[in-house]
């Protein structure tokens, strides 16, 4: 039997892809649609005191205006936590669809529907609004203060913290620290930085006749999606359907839930145009009104034991959320428990996590969700205490890496470990024995240095995540999933087919996916959280073994074949000496009025993928210039499904972590706003700056994902900042604990060590 | 106010009524539905919107619609051929060089052009002709494979 997982199999959209013939959101027109321009805030924090929409309504062309004052203020949050938060706690609702009171630069008044792109930009411009500005706060350590400026009066639950203060507690910390012979503290600063997805946020919505709403978007969560719709304008939900179109330009976390707010703004307008209503983000407006990621401080202590034992750490982060909550509360959790509790066996932990509202655009989902954030601050912590000790690095790590058996903080088993493979194969890779701690002189000097840690394969049990499919077999014995899952670039639909195809025992390309739309299947998640194949392929598994056993039963009276030790492979059911394709089955079941179908649920378990980075880096001790040669990436992801695309996911996510470590950075220039408001004003990678990147999976065959897979879609980009600094330490001598290195910063930490 | 634009868009003659305001990318996608032509920042920064005029790249957001007068272009679609991928294309699927495929159609026809003029690049002629062009998701690695695995291909067709 030809088996399909572990093969690299072209993903089946790339011909779709390739020739541009596959349809995003940007691509939809419909007949009758009009466009939609946004109205942003001017200022930090304001209040309407007046808004005249009357010239711009008179404006030919001019199709509907919406503005705060007519259109729902239901609150809501633009973020899917506001559906998966688990019962008993209240998710933060603190969003509205326009605002008489912005709350940061580009915060949303106004909308314009109209004939074309150029009509509604006039018509923006024709609103006549009146602002009295209000004090505002732009740091999350100053909005901490008493005398700060309120984000969120009303909302907030203490000053500028919104949901919740994130408190992690294992042990008992305080007598791990009197137990502790070597102690380093550290206190770094890290920046917010933007997805910049290829497909700015987009959507086209249009109110039908009959009552139901039709929404082409951008989202990587089309069922959470129709919620949060449904509920802010009190529709059925069952009369919203959401759907991609069904591709979708990238996501990286910015979307799970609305885009920017992009379905919400087009369905306000379609509502009371009734025409369908299109409105792309310019690439201003994703820059500087949507998502990023949550940039702040982070602080922490770790204590050991002469030998290296890890026996207490302590880590506290402030992140800076912006002026609405969005992921805020859910990302700190993660930062606590991936970034800074997952990694090493330390018998006491604590972790406070804070997210703080500013008056700034929002900080919400993007990549590794908080992990990377706080596996920084962990790992900055490990090589201080390597030092101290005058231990290796990887040594020191692999003494203390999570084990199988250790219990820990998670809320459910550690499951398969690959960390200290990961470590020995990264550090081979990079030639840590060779390069690391030699004597570096001249100008251009190289070092290596390695970080590592975990993350997670889904939301669960933290957040609701749960997700449902249907199979069932067509009249010629070839196959349909319907998976309400989108396919946002990482190949999930060619992978899931892969296993479904295994599970099945039928081929390949005989099977179908319905996905990225809500009325493709049933209740799903979306793609997020590193889930979409690990928990999308355990409730195809439940589903398959249903299927074959309606099919095997079946076929066994109808046939008159043995049900005991019956098979289904290569698309042949066979029993004994008999068998039948099942085109011939299916076919003979459906004249007698049969259809094989199934629908199942399930929870996931969640699994823990590990991974290590080593870099190897060149620092230009006269230009500040930091290049990155190599990254030897590995990752334990149980099994692997499809290498190639493995290999996409990880490579991928490694450049993002160098644009981190090395170039990008939004900066925020006061009364006017972020600065980068598009490509040539921040630093992403491109062709010509990509390092070497050795992508090396790791294969631990996890218990509780079938096959051993676990998750691999946001942990590439996790370890490669700290491993970069590692590496400049490693060169230079210095330590820099705030990011990106930019030649700027790394001068003067040179010319300052000079000096001193 | 309006003028005709006349040109070849993937071996066919046009004639159009066009609104001389307008950049050539909104004609491709809006006028000839040709909406394989991306748009990712409308300010010839990222090269989502790259199409072949007289066989040069260019980003056709940064081309007013009359400048396209006369002149010979082509876009993704017209990249197929009797429906046989061009190796560029294959090389772009079988190499793992797409993820969410935004950036591609830009991607393959910088790569195109510089192919359709030096048969055999180095690797950091590769990387200098798709300089212009971003893509968030690969590293950029598999794009490169691919493109130098189908100069190889092509090279061995000839
Ligand atoms: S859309 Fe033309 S260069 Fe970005
Ligand atoms: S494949 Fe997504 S931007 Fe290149």
């Amino acid at each position: 039997m030809e088996s399909y997982v572990g093969k690299n199999i072209p993903r089946n959209d790339g011909y779709d892809k390739a020739t541009g013939r596959g349809k995003f959101t940007h691509d939809i027109f419909l007949p009758h649609m009009l466009y939609a321009k946004v109205l942003r805030s001017p200022y930090a924090h304001a209040k309407v005191t007046s808004i005249d929409t009357s010239e711009a309504e008179k404006l030919k062309g001019v199709r509907a205006v919406c503005t705060f004052e007519n259109t729902t203020n239901k609150l809501f949050n633009t973020s899917a936590s506001v559906v998966t938060t688990n019962p008993g706690a209240e998710p933060v609702r603190d969003q509205t669809v326009f605002t008489g009171e912005p709350k940061y630069i580009g915060d949303e008044i106004a909308a314009v529907a109209a004939d074309t792109e150029k009509i509604a930009e006039e018509a923006v411009k024709l609103i006549k609004v009146e602002y009295e500005e209000l004090p505002y706060v732009l740091d999350p350590l100053e909005a901490l203060k008493d005398d700060a400026p309120d984000v969120q009066p009303e909302l907030a639950h203490k000053k500028n913290i919104c949901g919740e203060v994130i408190e992690i507690n294992f042990g008992d910390v305080k007598e791990g620290f009197e137990e502790a012979e070597e102690v380093v503290e550290a206190f770094v600063k890290l920046p917010r930085v933007k997805q910049a997805q290829m497909e700015t946020h987009a959507a086209v919505a249009s109110y039908k006749g009959d009552g139901t709403l039709e929404v082409y978007s951008t989202t990587q969560t089309p069922h959470p999606t129709k919620m949060i719709i449904a509920y802010t304008f009190d529709l059925p939900e069952s009369k919203v359907h959401v759907k991609n179109p069904p591709y979708v330009g990238g996501g990286f976390g910015v979307r799970i839930g609305i885009s920017g707010k992009a379905e919400i703004i087009a369905t306000a307008l379609t509502l009371k145009a009734k025409r369908p209503v299109k409105y792309v983000y310019t690439r201003e407006e994703d820059f500087i009104a949507s998502d990023t990621r949550h940039g702040g401080y982070l602080k922490g202590r770790l204590g050991a034991k002469k030998d290296g034992t890890f026996v207490a750490l302590d880590t506290t982060a402030w992140l800076n959320t912006g002026a609405y909550a969005t992921f805020g509360v859910e990302l700190l959790g993660v930062c606590g428990a991936c970034g800074t509790a997952g990694t090493y066996h330390v018998p006491n932990l604590h972790y406070s996590g804070y997210p703080v509202y500013t008056n700034q655009q929002t900080a919400g989902a993007f990549r590794g969700f908080g992990t990377p954030q706080g596996t920084f601050i962990v790992e900055t912590l490990v090589d201080a205490m390597a030092k101290k000790l005058g231990m290796d690095p990887i040594e020191l790590r692999k003494m203390n890496t999570m084990r199988e058996e250790d219990k820990n903080w998670f809320p459910f088993s550690v499951g398969s470990v690959g960390i200290n493979e990961c470590l020995d194969r990264a550090a081979e890779e990079i030639g840590w024995k060779e390069k690391r701690g030699k004597c570096k002189e001249g100008k251009i000097r190289r070092g290596v240095g390695i970080a590592c840690g975990t993350h997670v394969s889904n939301a669960a049990p933290f957040c609701v995540d749960y997700n449902a499919v249907t199979l069932r077999i067509e009249q010629d014995g070839s196959m349909v999933v319907q998976s309400g899952i989108p396919e946002i670039g990482p190949g999930s639909t060619t992978a899931l087919l892969q296993v479904t195809a295994d599970e099945m025992g039928i081929d390949f390309d005989k099977i179908t996916m319905q996905y990225g739309d809500t009325k493709a299947g049933p209740f799903d998640i979306g793609s997020h959280a590193t889930r979409t194949l690990y928990t999308v392929s355990q409730v195809i598994d439940k589903a398959a073994k249903k299927l074959k056993a309606d099919i095997f039963d079946y076929t066994a009276e109808l046939m008159k074949m043995e049900r005991e030790g019956m098979k289904l492979e290569g698309g042949v059911i066979t029993s004994g000496e008999k068998s039948i394709s099942i085109k011939a089955l299916a076919y003979e079941a459906h004249l007698r009025g049969k259809q094989f179908i199934v629908s199942e649920c399930l929870v996931p378990p969640n699994s823990l993928p590990w991974y290590a980075q080593a870099a190897e880096v060149e620092v230009d001790m006269e230009t500040g210039m930091v290049k990155v040669l190599k990254v030897a990436a590995a990752h334990d992801v149980g099994k692997v499904v499809n290498p190639r695309l493995a290999e996409g996911q990880i490579e991928g996510g490694v450049i993002q972590g160098v644009g981190y470590a090395c170039r990008e950075e939004m900066t925020y220039v006061d009364n006017k706003g972020f600065y980068n408001n598009g490509f040539h004003k921040y630093m992403l990678p491109t062709a010509d700056d990509v390092p070497e990147i050795v992508p090396i999976l790791v294969e631990s065959n996890d218990p509780k994902g079938i096959y051993g897979i676990k998750g691999i879609g946001e942990v590439g980009v996790c370890p490669t900042a700290p491993a970069i600094v590692s590496a400049v330490e490693d060169a230079t001598g210095i330590r820099f604990y705030e990011i990106p290195m930019t030649p700027g910063r790394v001068l003067k930490a040179i010319k300052e060590k000079e000096k001193a | 106010m309006s003028e005709i634009l006349k040109c070849i868009i993937n071996d066919e003659e046009i004639e159009a009524l066009v609104d001389p305001d307008m950049r050539l990318v909104d004609f491709l996608r809006e006028r000839m539905q040709l909406t394989g032509t991306k748009i990712g920042c409308k300010k010839g920064e990222c090269g989502a919107c790259t199409i072949i005029m007289d066989g040069k790249a260019v980003n056709s957001c940064m081309v007013p619609v009359m400048r396209a007068s006369g002149s010979v272009i082509q876009t993704i679609e017209g990249v197929e051929k009797n429906g046989r991928l061009h190796i560029i294309q294959e090389e772009f699927i079988n190499k793992g060089a797409i993820q969410c495929g935004f950036c591609t159609p830009g991607m393959i026809m910088s790569s195109k052009a510089l192919l359709d003029k030096n048969p055999s690049p180095t690797s950091d002629e590769v990387k200098e002709a798709l300089g212009g062009n971003i893509c968030r998701c690969t590293g950029y690695r598999k794009i490169e494979e691919a493109v130098l695995s189908a100069a190889k291909r092509l090279r061995e067709e000839v």
